[in-house]
């Protein structure tokens, strides 16, 4: 048989609040950067994750990774993240801008401590008109 | 520039399945499978996409007629439809008709039989277990 690649993905989803907001720039500068995004109070969204892995099928159990160890590291990286204030209640985001490209950055720091080299893709829906995409090229 | 074209169809089959290994005690295959050892199966709406590559026909200004694409995925398609994949079909028993296992059985039937019937390459499939989980099998080279 021909040689392949399999990757398997499942779409996840977590809802959090958010700010974006750079605090040592004046409010001018963030107006103008961030528009709406910047609103005092914060906002927020139902975030959606699909989650791409990839590396060979275990040839015992016709996985990548039993889907039952997939779903409990992605539960451990998910939850503290849901229904939370991300700028207010992430240590992450202390310092970095809870954008869809730093939010997409952190998750795969977080998830590759449980998925190693076989995490492969993440797509990121912050809205479901906008993603980010992050992905294992080398 | 390089520029790379191809096609997709869309296939849909319903099937049943069941994960288990024998040699495993009941306890193992509960840890590993879950709720995917239920006794005589479950079942889902799979969603295959076959998507091909190749020139352009320049008169009929096709990669591959799309009937011809529908004839020759929906005659293996259809060994999978209404059946309990590890009883019903012959690919199962000795693997785990897991997401991951019956796409790469299809890409295999796939690749073979759109490359004799057609001269077609194969580029990738995706199959779609639920709209939340998806497997893509594609050549080791792309």
């Amino acid at each position: 048989m021909k040689k392949v690649q399999v990757a398997l993905s499942k779409v996840f989803s977590f809802s959090a609040a958010h700010r974006l907001h750079v605090p040592e720039k004046d409010q001018a500068f963030n107006q103008q950067i961030y528009d709406k995004c910047n609103n005092l109070n914060g906002h927020g969204h139902d975030y959606y994750l699909e989650i791409s892995i990839k590396g060979p099928v275990n040839t015992k159990t016709g996985m990548i990774i039993p889907l039952t160890d997939f779903d409990q590291a992605v539960e451990k990286v998910i939850a503290p993240l849901d229904h939370r204030h991300l700028d207010h209640e992430i240590d992450y985001f202390k310092n970095h801008r809870s954008t869809g490209e730093e939010i997409v950055k952190y998750l795969w720091q977080e998830l590759e401590k449980y998925l190693g080299k076989k995490l492969f893709r993440l797509k990121l829906w912050e809205t479901n008109n906008n993603y980010f995409e992050l992905e294992r090229i080398d | 520039m390089k520029k790379k074209i191809t096609i997709s169809k869309k296939f849909e089959f319903s099937a049943s399945h069941r994960y288990w290994i024998d040699h495993w005690s009941a306890e193992k295959n509960n840890e590993v499978f879950g709720l995917c050892t239920s006794p005589y199966g479950h079942g889902h709406n799979y969603e295959l996409h076959v998507t091909v590559s190749g020139p352009v026909d320049p008169q009929t200004g096709m990669i591959i007629n799309l009937s011809t694409l529908k004839a020759i995925a929906g005659k293996i398609v259809e060994q999978f439809d209404h059946k309990f994949l590890n009883l019903d079909t012959p690919y199962f028993k000795d693997r785990v008709p897991t997401t991951e296992n019956i796409a790469l059985v299809l890409y295999e039937l796939l690749d073979e039989q759109l490359k004799k019937e057609a001269g077609i390459t194969l580029e990738k499939i995706r199959l779609y277990e639920r709209g939340d989980l998806y497997v893509d099998v594609w050549p080791e080279d792309k």
